[in-house]
Parts: C-alpha cells; structure tokens; sequence
C-alpha cells in the first residue's frame, strides 16, 4: 500500500513519444479549439498536452503493484504546467515521473508527482506536477 | 511578437462553452485518459460520484483555451495551475453542462502577466487558484 515511504521514488522514463500533427490536431478539435497554431506543417501542441504524454507516465503508478492504487479509484486534486517551450509537431519525448509527496488521510491516499518532459536529444521541455487523491477499497481503509 | 496590451485589471475575453457526453468521448481519446468515471455511470456511482464527471484536464484545457484566444499564440504560456474543486457533472442528454471562464490579470513581472482564472458550472466555481502565466512582451 502506498506511503510516505514511496517518496522519491522515479520511474524509467517511458519510451519516446512522438508529438503528430494528427494528434495535436485531435486534442485540439477535443477542446474545440480552432486557434491556427495548432495547424498548418509545423504545428505547436496546446499547453495541455503535456499531460496526454505526462499520463503515460502516470501509469507507472497504477501499474506499481507495491503501491495498490487502481486508476478507477483516482480523482485529479490539482495540476500545474510549467513549459519551456512549447511541445511541438516532431517532438520525440520521453516523460519520467517522480513520487514527491505520499499522505494517507481517512482511507484516502494523496500522492504528490511530478513529470519531467525532455526531448530524446535531452532537452527539458516541461514539468507536469500533479496531486492525485485515492480512495482505498473498504476492506483496506480497516488496516490502518 | 507583438506585445499584448495589458494592465492589472484586465479582464480576458469570456468563455462560454458546453461540455456534453460526446466532449468527454472526444477527450478520453485524444487524451488517452481512459478512466471509467468519465464514462460510465456504473463506475461513477461505485465511487459515490452523481454520475459521469468531466475529466479535470479537459476543464484545465477549456480554461486554457480562453487563455490562449486572448493570448492568441499559445506558445507565450509558461505555466498554469488549477486545483480541481468540484467535479463537473456531465448528463447524458442533448444539452451537457456549460462551462463559462472569466479571467483577470493581477500581477505582471519582467513581462509575464499572471491571469486569475474563474471557471464556473452554473452558479459553482469549479477551479480553485486557477492561474496562468502569460508572456505578454
């Protein structure tokens, strides 16, 4: 079960991803968004994006058997972006996650990470920082 | 770039829009975030929810948006955050539930302006210390 003893724990980063015109155009069209940066030969991502790569590496957690959490179990608390630059069409990216910060209140785990963006050429692009809240199954709120 | 004009005090365009069943199913896929409370009763329920939320980063993205329409290009934000205060709950009917964003600039500093954001369904405010930081030089 996850605690305050997971703190600092990272995660390989996970295997480069590669930023498309077609899905920038498909998260972009998601929020209905028309703005033309997102268009065009050389189209920059929409400064939420970088979850959609930064949740790659959130699986990391749910699949961490040593943890217990189950993504059906999660609610997003807060979330802060911080870019660099833009991710742009082209981009090879990998994400590695950190656990920050693990608190267990009344059967419910809160768990501060951050994600780390770089490019596959090492160039840090953004920060995902993220606060998830986990609601333990029943059964397991009665062992703490 | 253009410099955008901007004082503490300035008000950003609103955004109006509605969030419906079929914005969550867009959403889920081009985001990859899979996760059944943002389309499944059964599960929303299973965690005491009213029924079927909105996925936060959709909020955070809708937030965004009015941002960077005001902005115009989206590469002068450098930053944002949202705290998800309440969960948006999404009907599944022919309407959805409406989302409204208003923001203020209340700080600028060696060019980057700081804009409050408010992010309302109906009468609640569904972002808590919603902020994004904005390269206005």
């Amino acid at each position: 079960m996850i605690s305050d003893a997971h703190a600092g724990r990272s995660y390989p980063p996970t295997e480069p991803y590669e930023v498309t015109r077609a899905k920038i155009a498909e998260f972009a069209a998601a929020l209905g968004d028309d703005n033309p940066a997102y268009r065009g030969d050389a189209p920059i991502a929409p400064p939420t994006f970088a979850a959609v790569i930064a949740g790659q590496a959130w699986g990391a957690l749910w699949a961490d058997d040593e943890l217990g959490l189950e993504l059906r179990r999660i609610v997003h608390g807060d979330q802060r972006i911080s870019h660099r630059r833009p991710l742009r069409a082209g981009d090879l990216v990998t994400a590695t996650l950190t656990i920050d910060k693990v608190r267990n209140r009344g059967g419910v785990d809160i768990i501060n990470s951050s994600v780390a963006l770089s490019t596959t050429d090492g160039e840090e692009v953004c920060t995902a920082s993220s606060t998830f809240m986990h609601t333990r199954p029943a059964d397991q709120q009665e062992q703490q | 770039m253009t410099a955008i004009a901007a004082e503490v005090g300035s008000e950003i365009p609103v955004l109006a829009t509605m969030v419906t069943r079929e914005t969550l199913v867009r959403y889920a896929g081009a985001s990859g975030d899979f996760n059944p409370i943002h389309y499944s009763d059964f599960h929303a329920a299973a965690l005491g929810l009213p029924g079927v939320i909105g996925h936060g980063m959709l909020t955070m993205g809708l937030a965004l948006r009015a941002v960077t329409d005001w902005a115009q290009d989206p590469s002068r934000v450098r930053g944002a955050f949202v705290r998800f205060t309440r969960p948006i709950p999404v009907p599944d009917d022919a309407i959805g539930a409406e989302l409204v964003v208003t923001g203020t600039v209340t700080k600028i500093t060696d060019g980057v302006a700081t804009v409050a954001l408010d992010v309302r369904h109906g009468s609640e405010k569904v972002l808590g210390m919603a902020t994004a930081e904005v390269d206005i030089s």
